[in-house]
């Protein structure tokens, strides 16, 4: 109810804002702003160092963190689990080959050492000698920890009866995987009756480009060349290494508890129910120990946000996150200094458009370059930003696909930073508040005639159900269906939308009527694949740049891709993906991608509009003392806690400091 | 009564088998979306997802599905979560949350009768004075009112006033009392109305008046008379609620974090975890009709009036 009532305070704040400012954003920049914090004004980079240390001198530090989950732990089967959350506990559970220092630059992890051959094609990985898999209780196993681990992994997921999650990009990547997996699907479905199964899998080392050199030795060959694959490790969990013949003997119930499963990380699962509470409990024989120091980690189940916050006011958490939304009610309390704002997200929140849609009017339309424009610019991002942002919504807005500071060519060049997608990020789409009724005029010249009768679109009757059935007529207006969850914060959003829409196209042109869907299915009733369903015209939704390629995310939204839910058709941005996917050099690969997300977002066949970051937090966690996981999930190795919460003041100083120290450590790794 | 039973037996079972094959082959119709999280619809390609609907056996016949999970329910292996919980064993998930809310449900039940019942007795005996107005109060409140309002309001509010966690926690007790009280407030409240209903109507009737007249106290015969026939009406109910005390809350057990059995079945319907809800569901059916059955033999036990077979001639 109170976070109902914060929505809607902040739509007719939102809403008041944009009649009081007619259509330009104040300050009219959509790049995110990098402001310096008031108390860090003025102040060199030793003095930013020493207040950074005299926060902590002193300090003591906590030996339990104390966390939570909101949904139930379905299973801990790493490699089959779709679970964000699940993966946050295994990833402190079972350690990679490599990992991110806490400035993000890759060190060793379960390999000492690596090395790749000139066009990053074939990578060796050298494992730490004598180390072991421990029990849920933390004693050692007979089980050796050894390159054959590594292999076996990928055996585990080439197998499709282990039901292996999130497949395509490792299986596309890795040489013989792919043949590999859907020779053994072929024999399982029956389509291939010939070979048997024991056999295919017997060749498994002959097929697929993962070998064990030596029992310390691994080396993947890659199908193409993947200067990113460090990144791909971190991010992940297919990479990570399994005990095959433990895996085996458990079978289907590898995975399902604490007790099924094996460790080699900087913790291991002591306690886990399910729908309850987890700890995490300290390795004791964990190869980088002295760097753990948290004892253990104590998750609970906490469903409601609201309860989070109120249990860390009252200290029984460490951690807390805090909705926009409850931000406006915090903010003047005395917790108000104690509000941190979530810095970062991969993920980008855009505007999906249908080209096939059952709605003939928008079906028309959408097909027209200059609808689509006038679409792009009557969005007005920042006061959009502003429902999830309500302090500086600039920060969050995000024109382009892939994130800002997520991918980096051989000089260090932000990939968002080449030409011609630099132009698009810098852009601000709502600088000229006539853009966008003048692109719907030239729109509806090419498609209308003098009558304002849409060409070729008949009266009748979009059936967008079990969503919304709705009548359309032919003419002007353009009737646009929105369609969203019925979350109250979506309803929010789409509301907005709708104004935004028909006050900068003009109510006399377009229609945008929004829609709802309350199955709590979204993507089984209104779209998500592209083979359907088609039960609307515009949508919004996400795509989170994976690993420090672009490859991630352009690669599956292509015209044949399973994620172009649009079904838009673009040969051009085909042929230029293919040409990155080919391309010589790694510079010339992102090159490529830049140019390809370029035109896709000139053309506006998608409409990103912001990153996916919302909200804010309360910590007892000093920051940056973890490892700085950038594509991966939170480590609480090397985690600093202390005994009560930080300030957002001290927050920043730490920050600051952390910016400078991260500077020169990439300097001295140059 | 020995036929009886054995008729009703036969018919309960007839019942629960139909339940359950109704249930099995509805979900078979259910579209093949509906397997798939939010994740692999969007990410994996058509072929993946065949393979994965394959390995999960979905793809097969439906009676051939039917009698895979008849043939391992009588070898006693009530299968796997599909989506909720994949491929952890069903067996497992019902050992962990069934105690645990048959223990709330249980001790709230009990906690419903005696207080419901009480506060009845009260609300008849100060009939139309304070302690009526506030028990009417009280019930309006709870049935009027929206439960997510008044729970939250005594899981932050009332927790904060005694010093009481605001999740349970099975190792501290004191965690246990706020949800076994919220978890109540519905049942006292329900049984206080119906109480105090049904024994007002009692109040109006002949014998009431005849007992009186025969110089019996009021509250001898509130107690004696007009309370033993004023409860008939409820006993009815008592089996169906003590059994399927196994289905949880599941406002109370997401706020209080109960990792027990609320919402289970709803979850695995939106999630289409078939093996999980045809589990469920035959769980529940037997749990109802077993209940249903008791509350006829109790309410025969408790009115001598009412006879199960029909007197032979």
């Amino acid at each position: 109810m109170k976070r109902l009532l914060a929505l809607l305070l902040a739509a007719v704040m939102v809403l008041g804002l944009m009649a009081g400012c007619g259509q330009t954003p104040s300050g009219g920049e959509t790049k995110p702003a990098e402001s310096t914090p008031s108390n860090l004004e003025g102040k060199t980079d030793e003095e930013i160092l020493d207040a950074s240390q005299d926060i902590l001198n002193g300090r003591e530090l906590a030996t339990t963190y104390q966390t939570y989950f909101s949904t139930s732990y379905a299973s801990l089967n790493y490699f089959s689990t779709s679970y964000a959350t699940v993966r946050e506990i295994v990833s402190n559970c079972v350690d990679g080959l490599v990992e991110p220092d806490k400035y993000g630059i890759y060190a060793a992890s379960l390999a000492d050492s690596w090395d790749h051959n000139e066009d990053y094609t074939v990578w060796t990985f050298h494992i730490r000698e004598g180390l072991k898999w421990i029990d849920h209780t933390g004693a050692e196993t007979e089980y050796a920890l050894t390159a054959q681990d590594f292999v076996d992994g990928i055996r585990y997921i080439g197998d499709p009866l282990n039901g292996a999650y999130s497949m395509r990009v490792v299986r596309n990547l890795i040489s013989g995987l792919y043949d590999y997996y859907w020779g053994l699907d072929d024999i399982d479905c029956e389509i291939d009756t010939e070979t048997n199964r024991e056999d295919l899998v017997a060749r498994f080392d002959e097929i697929v480009g993962v070998k064990a050199l030596d029992e310390y030795t691994v080396e993947y060959r890659l199908d193409s060349s993947a200067p990113y694959f460090l990144s791909l490790i971190e991010s992940s969990m297919l990479l990570l290494p399994i005990e095959y013949e433990y895996a085996l003997a458990l079978g289907d119930d590898f995975g399902v508890d604490n007790e099924h499963m094996l460790y080699c990380g900087a913790y291991y699962i002591s306690e886990f129910n399910r729908d309850k509470n987890i700890t995490l409990t300290k390795n004791p024989h964990y190869w980088d120990a002295e760097k753990v120091y948290l004892e253990t980690v104590e998750y609970q189940m906490i469903a409601d946000g609201t309860t989070s916050v109120e249990m860390f006011k009252r200290g029984e958490l460490d951690y807390t996150s805090v909705e926009s939304e409850e931000y406006l009610t915090l903010a003047d309390s005395e917790w108000g200094s104690y509000l941190i704002p979530n810095e970062f997200s991969l993920s980008t929140n855009y505007l999906w458009l249908d080209f096939v849609g059952g709605n003939g009017e928008f079906r028309t339309f959408v097909q027209n370059e200059n609808f689509r424009k006038a679409l792009q610019t009557a969005v007005n991002r920042i006061v959009w930003a502003q429902l999830r942002e309500p302090v500086d919504p600039a920060r969050i807005v995000r024109n382009t696909i892939n994130a800002e500071g997520a991918i980096f060519n051989s000089q260090g060049v932000d990939y968002t930073d080449l030409e011609p997608l630099a132009a698009i990020r810098n852009t601000d789409y709502s600088a000229d508040p006539n853009a966008a009724r003048a692109f719907m005029e030239a729109a509806i010249a090419e498609l209308c005639d003098e009558n304002g009768k849409i060409i070729g679109v008949e009266a009748g009757t979009v059936d967008y159900l079990p969503v919304i059935s709705t009548e359309i007529d032919g003419a002007l207006p353009v009737t646009l269906i929105y369609v969203g969850t019925d979350d109250e914060s979506e309803i929010i959003m789409a509301q907005l939308f709708e104004t935004m829409v028909e006050a900068a196209i003009g109510a006399d042109y377009i229609d945008v009527v929004c829609a709802f869907d309350t199955s709590g299915s979204f993507y089984s009733t209104v779209g998500g694949s592209n083979d359907g369903p088609f039960n609307y015209d515009i949508y919004f939704d996400s795509l989170s740049t994976g690993y420090a390629d672009p490859s991630g995310i352009l690669t599956r939204i292509g015209t044949e891709e399973v994620e172009n839910v649009g079904a838009y058709i673009v040969p051009e941005y085909d042929a230029l993906i293919e040409k990155a996917l080919n391309a010589e050099t790694f510079d010339e690969r992102l090159q490529y991608f830049a140019e390809a997300e370029a035109f896709l977002l000139e053309g506006a066949y998608m409409i990103p509009v912001m990153s996916s970051l919302r909200g804010y937090h309360m910590t007892y966690e000093v920051p940056y003392t973890a490892p700085y996981m950038l594509y991966g999930n939170v480590r609480y190795k090397g985690m600093q806690v202390l005994t009560e919460p930080l300030t957002l003041e001290e927050y920043q100083i730490q920050a600051a400091a952390w910016e400078i120290a991260r500077a020169a450590a990439l300097a001295a790794q140059e | 009564m020995k036929k009886y039973i054995a008729q009703r037996a036969l018919r309960s079972l007839i019942t629960v088998c139909l339940v359950f094959v109704a249930v099995f082959m509805l979900l078979r119709f259910m579209p093949l979306e509906g397997y798939f999280s939010d994740e692999m619809i969007k990410e994996a390609d058509e072929a993946t997802r065949m393979t994965y609907l394959r390995n999960l056996g979905l793809l097969d016949h439906p009676l051939k599905q039917l009698w895979r999970f008849v043939k391992n329910l009588f070898q006693g292996d009530l299968g796997r979560s599909l989506t909720v919980y994949p491929k952890v064993p069903i067996s497992t998930l019902l050992a962990e949350k069934i105690p645990v809310t048959a223990a709330f449900g249980f001790v709230s039940m009990l906690l419903g009768i005696v207080f419901g019942l009480s506060l009845g007795l009260v609300m008849v005996r100060t009939k139309d004075r304070l302690g009526d107005h506030l028990g009417n109060g009280f019930i309006l409140v709870i049935r009027a009112v929206p439960s997510i309002l008044y729970l939250f309001v005594i899981q932050v509010y009332v927790s904060a006033a005694f010093d009481l966690p605001m999740l349970f926690y099975e190792d501290r007790p004191g965690s246990w009392i706020l949800p076994t009280i919220s978890l109540s407030l519905g049942s006292v409240a329900w049984y206080a109305l119906w109480l105090r209903r049904f024994m007002v109507d009692e109040l109006n009737q002949d014998y009431v008046k005849f007992a009186q007249v025969k110089g019996l106290s009021k509250s001898a015969v509130n107690r004696r008379h007009i309370f033993r026939n004023a409860i008939i009406p409820l006993v009815i109910y008592l089996p169906s609620d003590l059994l399927l005390i196994i289905s949880g809350s599941l406002v109370i057990e997401t706020l209080y974090s109960i990792p027990g059995t609320g919402g289970l079945l709803t979850t695995a319907i939106k999630n289409q975890d078939n093996n999980l809800v045809q589990v469920l569901v035959l769980m529940y059916a037997v749990a109802s009709v077993v209940g249903v059955f008791l509350g006829d033999l109790l309410v025969a036990f408790v009115d001598p009036r009412i006879k199960l077979t029909q007197k032979e001639e």
